[in-house]
């Protein structure tokens, strides 16, 4: 974006608390038309937007993460903090538009008493008006109005009533601006003492004993009575007039967070948000894969079956289409993790597992994004942003990788459907949920282990903390849900997607070259299609990667596995689900009767390794292969991701170095353990 | 002096105090906890910590060591 273009016309910066209905409005007001930017070289994520072009109003708009004070309590909230002030490429806005929920009036105030105190040209944006009146309260705008001496408006976020007013307002601050520089106005505020929050707040109390009162003062013609409002005038939070919470939202909470029927509800809303993940998302993913296979059939017809059709065809379609085959799964999590969080159940949930998560050092703001680690590490990585201690959030960011994430499905199925008898299917569904308690009791020890071991590192004192705003149970807004939605979409394809290409890429390469067109095959009696199959397999075992494979079988062989393992476990670290099929590349695949999984199957069956007549998969080698896909973090995405959200390679690099070492010796001792007890 | 972490479940109180030494207490205050407000013990997490105080119209979640600042 041409930063002197954006000079030039005014900006309006929305801030709010979080739950102030801040997002909403910001939808309301850019419709579809935004565009996400990075504060440099940092995590905190804005967007900005003109203002739809259906409202006559010539600004931009920048859209700032929920903050509670202007004094930062964290070093995310600190950048948010330096960004409203200053925005390295937006500088000062002109405006600051704050959201205020009506219906908790003083809270929210004590953001706007501080933008006010610090100069800027302030307009209060009334929000949540119907939950006031639920209480039976109303507020004056144009007295609030006059005491802050700043515009007032409302909107009602459910029907978008008010927008008009709003822009009339900014419309009128945009006129009213003169071509003095703002920010040499600004004052950041102090660190502020306590008797400052206090003097703050008794302002306030003040300002909301002025503008609120019962509702039964407004008399019949809509007129607010005055003479019945001096009657029954009263403070706030006296015994006779409290602003109680959300009287369902307190009855519905007896049920949510109690003992039993609370943990019952949590376990009942993480086993529907698994099923759906899984199993709504699969039917999705399997007319992915079809139409990328379909292109990739159509580009080999049309380009020919020399490199460059299969570079088309194996390296850049079929690289596109593992980019895009998770799509649906996180289209799916991110939808309902965002109705959870717009309904207030995300909060409940995250306090149910404070306690245990802070027994190994983690937070109740763990949650969603482990949860998330289950459908794909890259946007679990980015959700840990809401983590306000760098501890706990770096100590998250490192299990991630450990939550089973969907791409090693395909690779449990192959390796569950070789473990148990044909006959007895119920079985694999009993060993994969075996694997996923496995791999969720592992990584509990895993972060109480690093946990000790931090604290012996790191002596810092603990501030961990843990404040969440429980907000009034309410019907999600489908429309801000579906955009949040796929703006994370939109930025998965946009982080992980190149790395997965480019490494697809030269994994293509280095199966593809040098012997690229074997010559020394026997063409006799058989097919074309089996002839482009032998030469496949026979281009692979002569191929880079083969060598790399080679090169590492000494690695391979005290786990029982040979150097076709080896390559298949290298692809891998491009995406897991590749292990499949590299598998059938390189063991020479060519039964086209059966589906695909049962001939690698068979292959697997009579595979020996190499040179000796001992066989290759065994229970022992392949509970092995399956304890390393628990661990090893096979994924260079989750790499880049975690280099890019702790803003260093330290994290990242100790991660691929314990979990790799840790899925090689613990797989190392499962198939030699397996073997001294008699298990081959 | 009793704290808001004493609290039996539905039990108000109005704050007194807010413990300075307390490494959250300056959040604590930002977020709506001063003297003389009213807070209740509205309800309790599973493993009865965080513990959930209702203040100025809502509801915070709030960890038992960091409520121990609010004095009542």
């Amino acid at each position: 974006m041409n930063t002197s273009a954006l000079n030039k016309i005014p900006l309006i910066t929305l801030v709010g608390q979080p739950n102030s209905g801040k997002t909403t409005l910001f939808n309301y007001l850019s419709g579809k038309n935004y565009k996400t930017v990075n504060y440099p070289g940092s995590t905190v994520e804005y967007s900005i937007s003109k203002i739809l072009s259906k409202f006559s109003v010539n600004a931009n708009i920048l859209d700032s993460p929920g903050i509670i004070s202007l004094i930062p309590s964290s070093p995310d909230e600190k950048l948010s903090v330096d960004t409203l002030f200053s925005h390295p490429k937006f500088g000062t806005p002109d405006i600051v538009a704050v959201t205020v929920d009506a219906s908790q009036l003083s809270r929210h105030l004590f953001l706007v008493k501080q933008l006010i105190e610090a100069n800027f040209k302030v307009i209060v944006v009334l929000t949540m008006p119907d939950i006031l009146h639920k209480k039976g309260l109303e507020i004056s705008d144009n007295k609030l109005g006059n005491i802050l001496n700043c515009k007032v408006v409302r909107i009602n976020g459910l029907t978008g009533k008010g927008i008009d007013d709003l822009l009339k307002a900014i419309d009128e601050a945009v006129n009213e601006l003169n071509s003095e520089n703002i920010s040499s106005l600004i004052n950041k505020p102090e660190n502020s003492h306590k008797h400052h929050l206090l003097d703050l707040y008794s302002s306030i109390e003040k300002i909301e004993s002025e503008v609120i009162f019962k509702k039964e003062n407004i008399n019949s013609n809509g007129k607010i009575d005055l003479q019945k409002i001096n009657e029954n005038l009263v403070i706030l939070n006296s015994p006779r007039f409290p602003n109680k919470p959300d009287e369902f939202t307190l009855r519905l909470d007896r049920f949510v967070l109690h003992k039993y029927s609370g943990l019952l509800i949590f376990f009942l809303v993480m086993s529907i948000t698994f099923t759906s993940i899984f199993w709504l998302a699969s039917p999705v993913m399997d007319l992915v894969n079809e139409f990328f296979s379909f292109l990739s059939d159509n580009a080999v017809s049309i380009l020919g079956d020399g490199w460059f059709g299969d570079l088309v065809s194996n390296g850049i379609i079929s690289g596109l289409g593992s980019v895009l085959v998770f799509l649906p799964q996180i289209l799916i999590l991110f939808l309902i993790l965002g109705l959870l969080e717009d309904s207030g159940y995300l909060a409940r949930g995250a306090m149910l597992i404070d306690k245990p998560l802070s027994k190994i050092g983690l937070n109740g703001k763990s949650f969603v994004p482990l949860l998330s680690g289950f459908a794909c590490a890259i946007p679990a990585i980015m959700a840990t942003r809401t983590i306000a201690n760098k501890r706990e959030r770096f100590l998250t960011i490192f299990l991630i990788p450990l939550m089973s994430c969907s791409a090693r499905l395909p690779v449990y199925a192959l390796l569950i459907a070789f473990l148990i008898p044909s006959d007895k299917p119920w079985l694999g569904g009993l060993i994969l949920t075996a694997i996923y308690i496995f791999s969720i009791t592992s990584s509990v020890i895993i972060a109480a282990i690093i946990n000790k071991f931090q604290n012996k590192l790191i002596q810092e004192k603990d501030n961990s903390s843990f404040i969440l705003e429980l907000p009034a149970y309410r019907k999600p807004k489908l429309t801000t849900v579906l955009n949040n939605t796929i703006k994370s979409a939109k930025q998965y394809v946009k982080k992980a997607g190149p790395v997965i290409l480019y490494l697809s890429l030269i994994l293509w390469v280095l199966t593809y070259f040098p012997n690229y067109d074997p010559v020394n095959i026997d063409e006799s009696g058989k097919t074309a299609e089996e002839i482009t199959q032998l030469k496949d397999a026979e281009r692979i075992s002569s191929s880079y990667a083969s060598y790399l494979g080679k090169f590492i079988e000494p690695v391979m062989s005290p786990i029982g596995l040979d150097w076709r393992v080896g390559v298949s476990l290298v692809a891998t670290f491009a995406a897991r689900e590749v292990f499949v099929s590299s598998l059938a590349l390189i063991f020479k695949i060519t039964d086209d009767e059966d589906d695909l999984q049962n001939s690698i199957l068979n292959a697997m069956r009579e595979a020996k390794i190499e040179g000796t007549d001992k066989k290759l998969f065994t229970i022992a080698t392949t509970t092995g292969l399956i304890i390393f896909f628990v661990f090893a973090l096979q994924c260079l995405s989750t790499v880049a991701i975690a280099k890019k959200e702790t803003g260093g390679w330290r994290i990242p690099i100790l991660q691929l170095v314990i979990f790799t070492f840790a899925a090689y010796a613990l797989s190392f001792i499962t198939v030699n353990g397996l073997r001294a007890l008699g298990i081959n | 002096m009793r704290t808001a972490v004493d609290l039996k479940l539905g039990e108000k109180a109005i704050i007194k105090d807010v413990d300075n030494s307390h490494y959250s207490s300056h959040r604590v205050l930002e977020i709506g906890f001063t003297p003389g407000q009213e807070i209740e013990l509205v309800s309790k997490s599973v493993f009865n910590d965080p513990i959930a105080l209702s203040i100025r119209g809502t509801i915070i979640a709030i960890r038992r060591n960091e409520a121990s600042c609010i004095m009542i």
